[in-house]
């Protein structure tokens, strides 16, 4: 599955270690996720969809 | 989606949010701090039982291990609670105070010692079968145990 969390990320001028906690995750699950080796539970896909003010579907897309 | 909403999942937690999880926080300091007194009266006791009733000097070297392990534990504890930041995987996982991917990968790595102990069993069993020692087989199938599981760890985080 790949995403767009690093391009939504850094046009929100957050680094992984805010969005990290933000979110309440540690820093390596949001770099794992950003590289795709981590694909995030519905959940967590769901929370952070909702930080970025966009649907799932806008961040993740399955190849 | 309300404002009210999206503040909440943004992070601004209410009063009640934040009391309810200090509650929590409270409970779950107490709850590790008698898991960790009842461990150390277990161990203590072990050792002084094997010490009194088991072959050369194995009570011994039990707490001398034991008290390796606990020093290792209380050295987790405080690096987590100093430094949470800072720390490993690996610590945040085997102290429960990981995210839902420190989880996973403790989940998986557990998974494959699970796998791997039936074969590393098997083994030992026949070795025993054949004369080997007993106590020498089921301290290297512990060895072993600890090795696969490890590995299985640090492999499955890097791949994560």
């Amino acid at each position: 599955m790949r995403n767009d969390l690093r391009e939504l990320r850094q046009a929100a001028g957050l680094s992984q270690r805010k969005l990290a906690e933000a979110l309440d995750v540690s820093r390596q699950t949001i770099n794992s996720i950003e590289t795709g080796r981590y694909d995030p539970s519905l959940p967590l896909a769901i929370a952070i969809a909702r930080h970025f003010h966009r649907t799932v579907e806008e961040i993740f897309h399955v190849d | 989606m309300s404002t009210e909403d999206r503040s909440t999942t943004e992070g601004h937690h209410t009063t009640d949010d934040r009391s309810t999880t200090e509650g929590r926080s409270t409970l779950r300091k107490l709850a590790v701090g008698g898991i960790l007194l009842a461990v150390v009266a277990l161990i203590v006791t072990v050792g002084l039982l094997l010490r009194e009733h088991a072959p050369g000097n194995m009570g011994v070297g039990f707490l001398q291990g034991a008290a390796v392990g606990l020093l290792a534990l209380l050295l987790m504890v405080w690096r987590l609670s100093k430094r949470p930041d800072r720390a490993t995987t690996f610590e945040r996982a085997w102290s429960q105070t990981g995210d839902e991917r420190d989880d996973a990968i403790l989940t998986r790595a557990l998974a494959v010692l699970g796998l791997a102990a039936f074969p590393l069993t098997s083994v030992a069993a026949v070795a025993v079968a054949l004369g080997v020692e007993p106590s020498m087989v089921f301290a290297l199938l512990l060895f072993a145990e600890i090795v696969v599981g490890g590995v299985a760890f640090v492999v499955i985080n890097r791949r994560n």
